[in-house]
């Protein structure tokens, strides 16, 4: 589903010098599976998952990557949505005077209209959009206030699951989705992200700590350090990473 | 001053225009005679060079006010809709709007290509009345329109001004109030959007002469690439107005780095009692809440739209009439839509 061959890829950096983060990047992602990425601060997970979805700055300077055969890397961030490749943000960004509500409407249905389906009418938005809410439990008063504005870290993670329950893309990207988050809310976000695991849907979930783990159990666990995977394996790698730290693998990739 | 000024077509234009014309129109004709059209020369017109903008007008035109014949009475909803044929031209008014009365006033602008329109209105507020006065000004030929107002507001009186100006070749929305304090309030709100060789400017005086008066006044503002947006706001309060609550602020979004925004916030106050401040903020639309809604699937052209008009449409949120409030949202929408 998700193809990413040798990857490189590098930012500029605000006083405008080209800096490698992506050094030879290799990971593929069958559909039905959930992938987990685990790998110290600054080992460039979050710039994976901007460089997947398009983010300006992001540049690929050598290797490919595909989502069900289309590369992405000819295409604007609004293609990528449509197709179905959905990113829940390490920070979700505030949107001042925008109803939480209406973005989400507005995302959905431009979607659907990128994919030549029918938009959908506002009673039928509201029936899927409170179903939804209930599901995590997101009061509507909530929904009426802008998007993540004075949210507190938990509750935009809460949102950001939210809408990837409204918007059912084909792949999710969770970036530290856990970090934030108390216990209760683990539990109900991960009963979220649990909920959309499906035999024609992948993920990838990009994590810290091992705790998150617990919750979405991965298929794969891949390990992260100095821009690429130095190591795949099982469920079992992530406790083992929890027992014995980032320390040896960081040696490796240098 | 010198004797020898020589006129320019446009100034020539003007004088001819307002051949035997008395009251505002006659001191206007003077003024041009004796000083031409303002440059950036003159301290109110420094970023809004009147006599260059108008450099296409060659011929006296027609200014074409409606609405004039409504009745000022309480509950009043007055259209005036005013517009500049091509060449130059003025027009004015004058209303009082009797004590205890509230009225409605809608001032519709538009100006024809090569046109340079002066429209003047005198307005006295009587004790307690209410005016909502809204000011459009589209641009769809590009014309100079150059708006001015003088407002004297009496005791406890209310003014609550909302301008929506789209730009034109020159556009100028000027606002002079006498505050007089004593539970008057002057409440002054505008947005401006711009395309490119669009230029806005909104001037402002409040004259606070009397203790305890509240100003408060919010302006923003957006200007795409060679669009042109000028911000002149000033507070004066007299040493007998004590105890005035004023506060301005202007904040303004530019859209592309070839755009221009220049604003002059000023405070000119002699009492040492009071509670004034101004703020000026100029910004660039947000790079990462737009990567965040285009990553959601909404398309740049319209999440830009958004986000630009969830910043522009605060001033507009007060509108008291729910009509003329979606009206103005409505014609904001639209020219998100077709900005370039
Ligand atoms: N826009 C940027 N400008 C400069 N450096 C960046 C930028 N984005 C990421 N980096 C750097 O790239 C490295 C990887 O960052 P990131 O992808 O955020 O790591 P992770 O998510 O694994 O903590 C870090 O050293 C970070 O400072
Ligand atoms: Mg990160």
């Amino acid at each position: 589903m998700l193809n990413i061959e040798n990857l490189h890829c590098q930012v500029e950096t605000q006083d405008g010098e080209e800096k490698p983060i992506l050094k030879g990047l290799s990971l593929d992602v069958p559909a039905g599976e959930v992938h987990a990425i685990m790998g110290p601060n600054g080992s460039g997970k979050s710039t994976l998952s901007y460089v997947l979805t398009g983010r300006d700055g992001y540049e690929v300077t050598g290797g490919s990557m595909t989502f069900e055969g289309e590369d992405l890397s000819e295409l604007e961030p609004e293609e990528r949505a449509a197709l179905g490749l959905y990113l829940s943000f390490q920070y979700p960004v505030e949107i001042p005077g925008v109803p939480t509500i209406t973005f989400l409407k507005e995302a959905l249905n431009a979607q659907r209209t990128a994919r030549g389906e029918d938009e959908v009418s506002a009673p039928e938005f509201m029936k899927l959009i409170r179903e939804k809410a209930k599901q995590l439990g997101v009061s509507m008063d909530m929904l009426k206030r802008p998007v993540n504005v004075g949210f507190s870290g938990g509750e935009k993670k809460r949102m950001e699951i939210l809408q990837a329950l409204v918007l059912e893309p084909k792949f999710m990207i969770l970036d530290e989705t856990d970090s934030g988050l108390d216990i209760d809310a683990l539990k109900t976000v991960s009963d979220g992200v649990n909920a959309l695991r499906a035999p024609e849907r992948g993920m990838l979930v990009i994590t810290h700590y091992q705790r998150l783990l617990d919750h979405i159990t991965p298929d794969v666990v891949h390990i992260m350090a100095n821009g690429k995977i130095v190591k795949s394996g099982g469920p079992e790698l992530a406790k083992e990473l929890e027992a014995e730290g980032y320390d040896k693998y960081l040696g490796e990739a240098a | 001053m010198t004797a020898t000024l020589t006129h320019t077509p446009a100034e020539l234009a003007l004088i001819d225009a307002l051949d035997g014309a008395t009251g505002w129109q006659a001191q206007l004709r003077e003024a041009t005679r004796r000083d031409g059209l303002p440059t950036r020369r003159h301290e109110l017109w420094k970023w809004s060079d009147l006599r260059r903008a108008a450099n296409d007008v060659t011929a006296p035109g027609r200014m074409t006010v409606t609405g004039l014949e409504t009745p000022v009475t309480d509950g009043a909803h007055i259209e005036l809709g005013v517009t500049a044929s091509t060449g130059a031209s003025a027009a004015d008014a004058s209303l009082v709007i009797p004590a205890g009365a509230s009225v409605t006033l809608v001032e519709r602008y538009s100006a024809e290509a090569a046109a340079l329109g002066n429209w003047h209105l005198a307005i006295t507020l009587e004790e307690n009345a209410r005016l909502d006065r809204i000011i459009i000004a589209p641009d769809e030929a590009a014309g100079v329109f150059i708006s001015s107002a003088e407002i004297t507001l009496a005791q406890g009186a209310h003014l609550h001004q909302r301008s929506l100006d789209f730009g034109g070749r020159l556009s100028r929305i000027e606002t002079h109030v006498t505050h007089p304090g004593e539970g008057a309030l002057v409440d002054l709100g505008g947005v401006y959007l711009l395309d490119s060789d669009r230029h806005a400017d909104t001037t402002t005086v409040v004259h606070h002469t009397g203790p305890g008066g509240v100003t408060q006044q919010l302006v923003k503002g957006a200007a795409a690439a060679k669009g042109h947006g000028v911000f002149q706001g000033k507070f004066i309060v007299d040493r007998a107005a004590q105890q005035t609550d004023a506060r301005m602020t202007h904040r303004a979004m530019m859209l592309d780095d070839r755009a221009e925004i220049d604003a002059k916030p000023e405070l000119e106050i002699y009492a040492d009692d009071v509670q004034c401040a101004h703020g000026n903020a100029l910004g660039a639309l947000d790079e990462t809440a737009l990567f965040y809604m285009r990553q959601r699937g909404i398309p740049a052209p319209r999440a830009r739209a958004l986000l630009i008009e969830s910043f522009l449409a605060e001033p507009l949120d007060a509108i008291a009439d729910e009509t003329l409030r979606e009206d103005l949202k409505a014609q904001l929408r639209t020219r998100l839509e077709a900005l370039s």
